[in-house]
């Protein structure tokens, strides 16, 4: 369904991402870990055209081309099948919580405004937001307002929906209820890329795991071939210091 | 008669000619805000010959008088204007000599607080309106601009409160505004009640600013409550 080959990018001197070759498929629940500055966000940044790619290849919904060289169209096309989850929420301070998700349905996706309002309201209830659609951003708590924003991104119906460390903004008792509605998403069947430093999420939800390091994909398999039989030495290593932390 | 009623009354002899003031800053405002956000635009600019014409520009307009801009663009423009374009401007309404003044002093200070409160807007606003599929133009209007505005509000009113205060030298060129009105009155009582004249003069003036500050707290508060940014 996306497919991406040997994309490249560097922030001046330094290269960021060294060739990296990504597949989802429908369906796919992928989890993205591997150390800070490895290009994780960079890597989602580059798919969805908030940044440039240096070169490589897309594949998807219905656009062929290099990164490089998108046009108008096919950027807008990508970023209209995408969903895009940040890590700090990024709702519009601007708007309520119920406007935060009827807008790119109303502006960008040209939506009647009250069939917009059935769509975002399922969304807001499916992520347990419903009563609070007159809220505005200031007035919900972290986990709250990453909610509305899974909402907004769910609205939309993109083809996959891609998650910055949705949780690492959060106080800890929070992360919780944002894990929950992301598993539940999943278990409807959702296509994700979540970037992510809970394990738990990596090995119990997702169909498999990637994990990037130094701007490579290092390794990637299932969660029983990544947490259980890492080949890697890279891998092998990370994964010591991450799970002896918890 | 007490101090007092005289004030009162050359109050009452004054203010007709406040329409003159209103105009003028209003069409002022209205103008120079545009111009400022074009100057915005073009600071922000990823041209670096852009952003070096305004910044030259501003500069220069920073740097001059309001009086001499009044001066410059009263005497200045009917020659600049007849040698380009063989046109005379000379019977002009002398309003609109000082509204282009007060304009091109305006879009100085307004560029540089358009600017400021542009960039102070998170980023993320921008991507989040661009991934849920807005252009970037629908991002701008709809997600970043009202964010801009609310940000740049309480440094706007000063501004406003500036080029008001500015406005006052409209009469060295000869419109009858309330400064002018006031001139006269004195002229008229062969130089006696100046404290009380300009009192009046001054006590409009104050009104006025006190009502423009009151105007933007009303509307700031209103949009401060609900739409500060969130603290991650």
């Amino acid at each position: 369904m996306l497919t991406i080959k040997n994309l490249t990018k560097s922030y001046g001197p330094q290269q960021i991402l060294k060739g990296i070759d990504f597949q989802v498929n429908q369906g796919d629940v992928i989890t993205l870990i591997g150390p800070s500055g490895s290009g994780k966000t960079t890597l989602l940044r580059t798919i969805t055209t908030l940044e440039k790619g240096d070169g490589g290849t897309i594949d998807f919904a219905g656009v062929q081309g290099e990164l490089a060289h998108l046009s108008k169209n096919d950027i807008r096309t990508i970023r209209q099948n995408v969903g895009f989850v940040f890590q700090n929420y990024n709702l519009f301070n601007n708007k309520t919580t119920l406007q935060n998700v009827t807008e790119g349905l109303v502006v960008a996706h040209k939506i009647p405004k009250a069939q917009a309002k059935t769509i975002a309201l399922a969304a807001l209830k499916k992520v347990g937001m419903a009563d609070y659609v007159a809220h505005y951003p200031s007035q919900l708590s972290g986990g709250q307002a990453q909610r509305v924003g899974i909402a907004r991104a769910i609205a939309l119906k993109p083809q996959v929906i891609f998650f910055d460390e949705p949780t690492s903004a959060l106080d800890p008792e929070l992360v919780g209820e944002v894990l929950k509605v992301m598993r539940q998403l999943a278990e409807e069947g959702a296509t994700m890329v979540v970037i992510t430093h809970q394990m738990n999420f990596a090995r119990n939800v997702a169909n498999k795991v990637v994990f990037m390091a130094d701007g490579q994909v290092v390794e990637a398999g299932s969660p029983a071939d990544i947490f259980d039989h890492p080949q890697v030495p890279r891998t092998q290593q990370f994964l010591a210091e991450i799970l002896s932390n918890v | 008669m007490t101090t007092l009623a005289l004030i009162y009354k050359f109050l009452i002899q004054i203010l007709p000619a406040i329409q003159i003031t209103l105009i003028i800053s209003v069409a002022s405002i209205i103008l120079g805000g545009l111009l400022g956000a074009a100057l915005t635009r073009a600071k922000l600019s990823s041209h670096w010959w852009w952003r070096a014409i305004a910044n030259v520009y501003i500069s220069v307009i920073r740097a001059t008088p309001a009086i001499i801009m009044i001066f410059v663009v009263y005497y200045g423009l009917p020659f600049l204007i007849k040698g380009w374009f063989h046109v005379s401007i000379e019977g002009w309404n002398r309003m609109y000599f000082v509204v282009i003044a007060l304009t091109l002093l305006f879009s100085a200070p307004v560029a540089e607080i358009f600017r400021s409160a542009y960039l102070a807007v998170p980023a993320g606003q921008k991507e989040a309106a661009l991934m849920v599929g807005m252009s970037p133009w629908q991002a701008f209007i709809r997600i970043t601009l009202p964010q801009t505005f609310v940000i740049a509000l309480p440094n706007l009113a000063n501004a406003i409160i500036n080029l008001l205060k500015e406005g006052a030298l409209t009469f060295t060129i000869g419109v009858v505004d309330m400064v002018a009105k006031a001139q006269m009155i004195v002229a008229n009582n062969s130089g006696g009640f100046a404290f009380e004249t300009y009192g009046a003069l001054a006590l409009i003036y104050w009104v006025i600013s006190l009502a423009i500050d009151k105007l933007v707290s009303l509307v700031e508060s209103s949009f401060q409550k609900k739409r500060q940014a969130i603290q991650p």
